[in-house]
């Protein structure tokens, strides 16, 4: 079986710091992989080389079992940690230009937006600049600028650093649903509680080598008898979960729509 | 056409020309050209000389011939509005009174002028020395000795005419004939081929106008579109977009698709203004400035070739430059620095414009039509004073197109890598280390 991404050997030297050591990892096809591990660990290092935008110093990276190459950019969707928006494009135009530099056409971008705009209550904000939409709608639109030309593999480099509490739940809806298609995920994050809940398996970085690889229920297995285990806990709702409540609970419109600057 | 390079030229285009910004540019430029150079002209036709201004005549013989001069002079003017010769041109607001005196009385005389002077009762006053026609020396006392150029000058013709006249009538020669044996000489400028030289080419005035403003275009458009280059690349880098592109578009691709989305925004106005100008702005100006017969003279092919040429090589070789210096950075104060490297290269190519206009084959004009940063508007004015061998404008070119390929291999390096640094300001000596550092 292919993996979706191979990363073997693969080393990092920025001057004399070594960002990457000798890295090893595989993202099998169809799972959420969580990268793991302190900042300056060397992760967003990782995934540049993994999208080409970066070169690594030795060792070979595959995706979806063939080399890097500037065509395999369009198979994959990337949102990097430093991210944004043309602040005087209109959120149409910005979509559309990313699907285009992606190679998907007009007529394809636009179809595959449709369901997206409603979901994300954007319609209104189409014809407006991105500078004159709110944080929260921006975060949005960068998302779906990630997404619009369909790809095989998702990259997200600290993809819920920034985000609202309902962007964080936008987001991990729509991780969900894209696992279900049998794509594949993987992101960054050294929040090890959303990395917990979403991934299937987890790598754990540290100074630029790999300290832990596996699934999540094989780690936990092995560090059982090493961790000491939390005390159980009487199961409570979860402060997102109540936010989302009293806002619908308050009757006012949904909350995307009425954002404003 | 590469289709991702398309699109991304295609994005800057649009963005540039969409805003107001772009046409408020395009048609305040030459507005604003157009009525500072009608402004000119009408102040300037209200410098007349003009004033009271008495005269301390010791030689006794000058004061009345002076005066004749000058009401001759107007009256003259007003017959035949045709003026010859621009020395005749002295309008009859000049009052010259005399001041008797003597050298005793000098001091004291002197002293009651200054006064009339400083209470601004005269303009000036003169003082002809008793040998005065011998040396033509004469005092000019004034507020300032700076100010009223114009006046001075008028004064000066004045008393060189009434003063020759007079050493004439002392050498036993009638006056008159002075006016009878003046010569004016006009140089009729003729290229040294079997071939008549039009007569357009003949219209120097035109010529260097229309040189002169091709040659501006170049250089403006060149700096305003570097610095656009600069804004765009450290916008991208501050909006924090640019990662997002690279990972669809390589950062060469995104570059060049900057550079020439750029470079058709400027074309573009060069279509709207060609459209204006060569129907109203340029005539205009040049008939203004009273410069031609006329009409305009047509500008010859091997100019307007030689413009598109040399602007886009000079805009390509630039447009690199400026990219690279902007990337490593993240505001314009701090990409400033580096980027004053192309700007003061431009402003030393269009000072020396008047060597390449004046001695298009002298040593200096043609070391720096073929220096790569200043070629692109020196060969220009050669080529359009004096084509210089075909040989010149090759080497010329090649010098160029080796220079585009050298910058752009610098820019392609520094730009990869300057576009995902944020945070600490990079040196100089870092940048070069970038573009030496391999894959």
């Amino acid at each position: 079986m292919t993996s979706a991404i191979s990363i073997s050997g693969v080393t990092k030297r920025f001057g004399k710091f070594t960002a990457v050591d000798r890295l090893d990892l595989e993202v099998p096809l169809g799972v959420t992989f969580g990268l793991l591990g302190p900042n300056g660990a060397g992760k967003t290092t990782t995934i540049r080389m993994t999208m080409n935008i970066t070169k690594a110093d030795e060792g070979t990276i595959q995706v979806l079992g063939k080399p890097l190459a500037d065509e395999m950019q369009e198979r994959i969707g990337y949102l990097p940690e430093e991210r944004g928006l043309y602040r005087k494009m209109t959120v149409i135009d910005q979509l559309l230009f990313f699907a285009a530099i992606k190679g998907v056409e007009k007529k394809a971008a636009l179809a595959r937006l449709e369901k997206w705009i409603d979901v994300m209550d954007l319609r209104p904000w189409l014809a407006k600049k991105t500078e004159e939409l709110s944080k929260g709608m921006q975060q949005k639109v960068q998302f779906l600028g990630t997404i619009v030309h369909d790809p095989e593999v998702l990259i997200l480099d600290e993809p819920f650093s920034g985000l609202d509490p309902i962007n964080v739940v936008l987001l991990k809806d729509f991780l969900v649903d894209f696992k279900k298609q049998g794509k594949t995920i993987v992101f960054s994050t050294h929040v090890m509680e959303q990395a917990e809940k979403l991934c299937d398996r987890i790598a754990l970085i540290y100074r630029g080598r790999k300290l832990l690889d596996g699934t999540v229920k094989e780690i936990k297995a092995a560090y059982r008898d090493r961790v000491p285990l939390p005390p159980p806990v009487e199961p409570e709702p979860e402060l997102e979960k109540i936010f989302i409540k009293a806002v619908e609970e308050s009757g006012l419109a949904a909350p995307a729509t009425e954002e404003l600057r | 056409m590469n289709r991702k390079l398309f699109h991304v030229i295609r994005r800057e285009y649009l963005q540039q020309v969409k805003t107001k910004g772009f046409w408020i540019g395009t048609i305040l430029i030459p507005t604003l050209g157009l009525v500072f150079v009608y402004l000119q002209v009408i102040l300037a036709s209200t410098l007349i000389p003009e004033g009271k201004i008495g005269v301390v005549d010791l030689t006794g013989r000058l004061y009345e011939p002076l005066v004749a001069e000058q009401k001759a002079v107007s009256d003259v003017d007003e017959k035949d509005g045709k003026v010859e010769e621009k020395s005749r041109k002295m309008p009859a607001k000049i009052t010259f009174f005399a001041v008797e005196a003597t050298p005793d009385t000098l001091p004291a005389v002197r002293k009651e002028l200054n006064q009339r002077v400083q209470k601004k009762e005269i303009k000036a006053y003169i003082v002809i020395p008793a040998d005065g026609l011998a040396t033509g020396n004469v005092e000019w006392r004034a507020r300032s000795v700076k100010a009223d150029m114009i006046l001075r000058e008028s004064v000066e013709r004045g008393l060189a005419r009434a003063g020759t006249k007079e050493r004439l009538k002392d050498a036993g020669v009638d006056p008159s004939v002075y006016e009878k044996a003046r010569l004016t000489v006009k140089l009729d400028p003729r290229e040294a081929t079997e071939k008549e030289t039009s007569e357009d080419a003949k219209n120097v005035g035109a010529n260097l106008a229309i040189s002169g403003v091709l040659f501006f275009l170049i250089y403006i458009s060149i700096f305003i579109y570097g610095a656009f280059i600069m804004r765009g690349v450290l916008e991208e880098k501050n909006n924090r977009i640019v990662e997002v592109i690279i990972s669809s578009v390589k950062p060469t691709t995104l570059m060049l698709g900057k550079i020439i989305g750029i470079g058709l925004v400027g074309l573009t106005q060069y279509a709207v203004w060609g459209l204006f100008a060569f129907t109203i702005t340029l005539p205009g100006i040049v008939g203004v400035m009273g410069l031609s017969g006329g009409a305009l003279p047509s500008i010859p092919g091997m100019t307007i070739l030689a413009f598109v040429v040399f602007f886009l090589l000079g805009y390509f070789l630039y447009a690199g430059l400026y990219a690279a210096l902007a990337a490593p950075f993240n505001t314009e104060q701090e990409a400033q620095q580096l980027v004053m490297i192309p700007g003061m290269m431009l402003i030393l190519a269009s000072t020396m414009w008047f060597f390449a206009f004046n001695t298009p084959d002298g040593t200096l004009a043609r070391v720096l039509s073929l220096f790569p940063f200043t070629s692109p508007l020196l060969m220009f004015m050669r080529i359009s004073v004096q084509p210089p061998p075909a040989w010149e404008i090759a080497l010329s070119i090649v010098i160029l197109l080796l220079s585009i390929w050298g910058v752009a291999w610098f820019a392609g390096r520094v730009y990869r890598v300057g576009i995902l640094m944020y945070g600490k300001k990079p040196t100089l000596p870092e940048i070069i280390r970038w573009a030496r550092a391999t894959d």
